[in-house]
C-alpha cells in the first residue's frame, strides 16, 4: 500500500467522523465508559491480588503454645511442623522477643507494657509459619490442629478470604458491566459508521465504477472505527492515572495503619498492563463496530 | 472487445430485462444502444458493468468471461470501463481537479502520474480554466464534461455512456458528441445508451435497437429509425 494511500484513509477517516460529529462523540463516550469500567475493576482486582500476596508473605500463621517449655520440645515442635506440607518456614518466637515486638508495634503507647519484664511475662512460645501459597491455610492449619500442645492457632483467613471473595467481585461484577458497555459501545459504532457510509454513498458508487477494490472502499470506515476507539481509550488512561494516583494517596492519608500491613500497586506497574490493553480494547471494539457497519450496510 | 452469446437477464420477479442477446463490438467501435423505455437499454449496460450477472449467456470484456470474475476481481475489469451518466455523478464537495484526481487515487495511481494525467485530460475536454470550480459553479454541459473527463482519466479502452445528453441542452449535447467522437477516434471503444434521435441520426455510426430484451435492429452505419 502507498504511503499517500495510507495518508488518503487517514484523512477521509478523520473527515468522515467530523462530518458526523455528533454521532462521533456519542461512539467515543461509549468507548470510554467501557473500558473506563474495565480500568477500574483491574485496578480493584489487581490490587486486591497484590495485597493478598503480600498476605501470603507477611501473615501466614501463628501457633501459640501451651505453658512453659523446654528448648528441646520446641525444637521437636519445630521440625515436627516444618514437615506438613507447603509450610516453607517456621520461627520460633520466645515469650521475651513476643513482648518485644509488641512494644515496637505499639510505638509511642509502649507504657501500656511498663511493669512486664522476664520474670512476669504473660506471652506465650510461639512459631511464625510461612506457606506456599494462601490457598493453602485450610490443611495447614487442619494438621497443626492435630499436634499436641499448641494452645491456639491464629491466622488471617478471615481477612484473606474477604479480600478473595471482593477481588472474585470486582472481576465478575467488571466484567459482566464490561461486556454489556461493549456491546452498546459497539451499537453505537455501528449506527455512526452506518451514518458515514450512508454519507458517502455517491463517493462510494463512483469509486465502484472507476475500480476502486473493495478493501480500499472499506479501509477509510475501519480507520474512523479505530480513531474512535483510540480515542475512547485514551481518555479513561488521562483521566484514570491520575486519579489513581490520588485514591491511593488519599486511602494512606485517611487509613494510615493500612499502609503497615499492605501496600497498593505503583501506578506505573498497573498502566504498564492497563495502557496497551486499553489501547488494543478500544481499537477492537471500534474494528468490530466498522466491520459490522461495512458489511450490514457497505454493498461493495 | 465485447461480446455477448446469448445472454438472458431475468429479474426476481420473472420479468425479463434482455433475452438471448448476442452482440459483437469490435475495438475502436461508436455504438449507440436505443429504443424506448423498457426496452432494456439499462440492462444491457448494467451487464456490461457487471452490477447485474446474466441468468444466462456469457459476456466477454477484453477476453475475459465475465461471469467467471470473482467479486474481488470485479474492480480490475472495471478498470477497463469508463463510465458517464445522465446525472453527472460527481462529489459537489470536491473541485474539478479533485472529482477527476479522486478517480486515478482509488486505483492508487501514483501522485505524479495523477498531477501529470489529469491537467491533460481536464485540457483535452476544454475544462483546463475551471480546474479548481467547485460542480455547483459549472454549467450542466461542464458538469458532464467534468465527469467525461473522470471517466476517461485512467485511460480504459472502453467507455460506456448511459443518457450522457439526457440532462443538456442541444448545443451543449453536441458539444459532449464531438468530444465523443474525438476520443473514439483516439482508439477508445465507445457504447452509448440514448433516446436522444437527432445525434443518432447525425453522427451515423453503428446503431442497435432493442426492443422488449431483444436486439430488433443491428446496423453498420446509420440513423436511429434507419433499416438494417
Amino acid at each position: 500500500m502507498r504511503p499517500s494511500t495510507i495518508k488518503y484513509f487517514i484523512k477521509e477517516g478523520f473527515s468522515g467522523l467530523k462530518k458526523n460529529l455528533l454521532m462521533t462523540v456519542a461512539s467515543i463516550v461509549a468507548v470510554a465508559a467501557c473500558i473506563s469500567i474495565m480500568s477500574f475493576s483491574y485496578c480493584a482486582v489487581t490490587n486486591l491480588q497484590y495485597m493478598l500476596d503480600q498476605m501470603e508473605d507477611s501473615i501466614g500463621i501463628s501457633v501459640f503454645l501451651e505453658g512453659e517449655m523446654t528448648s528441646e520440645e520446641i525444637e521437636t515442635m519445630k521440625s515436627q511442623i516444618g514437615k506438613i506440607e507447603h509450610v516453607t518456614n517456621v520461627t520460633y518466637v520466645s515469650p521475651a522477643d513476643s513482648l518485644e515486638n509488641l512494644k515496637n508495634e505499639w510505638g509511642a503507647d509502649e507504657d501500656i507494657f511498663i511493669g512486664f519484664d522476664d520474670s512476669n511475662n504473660p506471652l506465650s512460645h510461639s512459631f511464625q509459619i510461612e506457606l506456599d501459597q494462601i490457598e493453602s491455610q485450610d490443611a495447614v492449619i487442619q494438621e497443626l490442629n492435630k499436634i499436641e500442645g499448641i494452645e491456639n492457632v491464629e491466622y488471617g483467613q478471615s481477612l484473606s478470604e474477604v479480600l478473595m471473595r471482593v477481588s472474585n467481585l470486582f472481576q465478575a461484577g467488571g466484567i459482566l458491566i464490561m461486556a454489556i458497555l461493549g456491546v452498546i459501545s459497539v451499537m453505537i459504532i455501528v449506527n455512526t459508521i452506518r451514518i458515514s457510509v450512508l454519507n458517502r454513498r455517491v463517493e462510494i458508487n463512483i469509486m465502484k465504477y472507476v475500480g476502486a477494490t473493495d478493501w480500499f472502499i472499506r479501509w477509510p470506515f475501519i480507520i474512523e472505527g479505530i480513531i474512535i476507539g483510540l480515542i475512547g481509550a485514551i481518555i479513561p488512561v488521562i483521566i484514570g492515572m491520575p486519579l489513581y494516583v490520588k485514591a491511593v494517596t488519599l486511602f494512606y492519608d485517611y487509613v494510615p495503619f493500612v499502609a503497615n500491613f499492605v501496600r497498593f500497586r505503583l501506578t506505573g506497574d498497573v498502566y504498564l498492563f492497563l495502557l496497551p490493553a486499553s489501547l488494543l480494547f478500544g481499537i477492537l471494539l471500534g474494528v468490530i463496530g466498522s466491520v459490522t457497519s461495512i458489511r450490514k450496510h457497505l454493498k461493495v | 472487445m465485447i461480446r455477448l452469446e446469448n445472454v438472458t437477464k431475468t429479474y426476481p420477479n420473472g420479468s425479463k430485462g434482455v433475452e438471448n442477446l448476442n452482440l459483437h463490438i469490435k475495438k475502436g467501435d461508436f455504438v449507440f444502444i436505443v429504443g424506448s423505455s423498457g426496452s432494456g437499454k439499462s440492462t444491457l449496460i448494467k451487464l456490461l458493468l457487471k452490477e447485474l450477472d446474466p441468468t444466462s449467456g456469457e459476456i466477454i470484456i477484453n477476453n475475459v468471461k465475465t461471469s467467471t470474475l470473482t467479486q474481488a476481481q470485479v474492480p480490475y475489469l472495471r478498470r477497463n470501463l469508463g463510465v458517464v451518466f445522465q446525472d453527472f455523478r460527481l462529489l459537489p464537495n470536491k473541485t474539478v481537479y479533485e472529482n477527476v484526481a479522486f478517480a486515478m487515487r482509488v486505483i492508487e495511481a501514483p501522485g505524479r502520474v495523477i498531477r501529470r494525467n489529469v491537467p491533460a485530460v481536464l485540457s483535452l475536454v476544454g475544462l483546463a480554466q475551471k480546474a479548481k470550480s467547485l460542480p455547483n459553479q459549472l454549467s450542466g454541459g461542464e458538469q458532464q464534461r467534468t465527469a467525461l473527463a473522470r471517466a476517461i482519466v485512467n485511460n480504459p479502452p472502453i467507455l460506456i455512456c448511459d443518457e450522457p445528453t439526457g440532462n443538456l441542452d442541444p448545443d451543449t449535447a453536441w458539444g459532449i458528441m464531438q468530444l465523443l467522437d474525438d476520443i473514439n477516434k483516439r482508439g477508445t471503444t465507445i457504447v452509448m445508451a440514448t433516446h436522444a434521435r437527432d445525434i443518432v441520426d447525425v453522427m451515423q455510426k453503428r446503431v442497435v435497437t432493442l426492443r422488449k430484451g431483444h436486439i430488433i435492429r443491428d446496423i453498420e452505419k446509420g440513423g436511429y429509425d434507419d433499416e438494417a
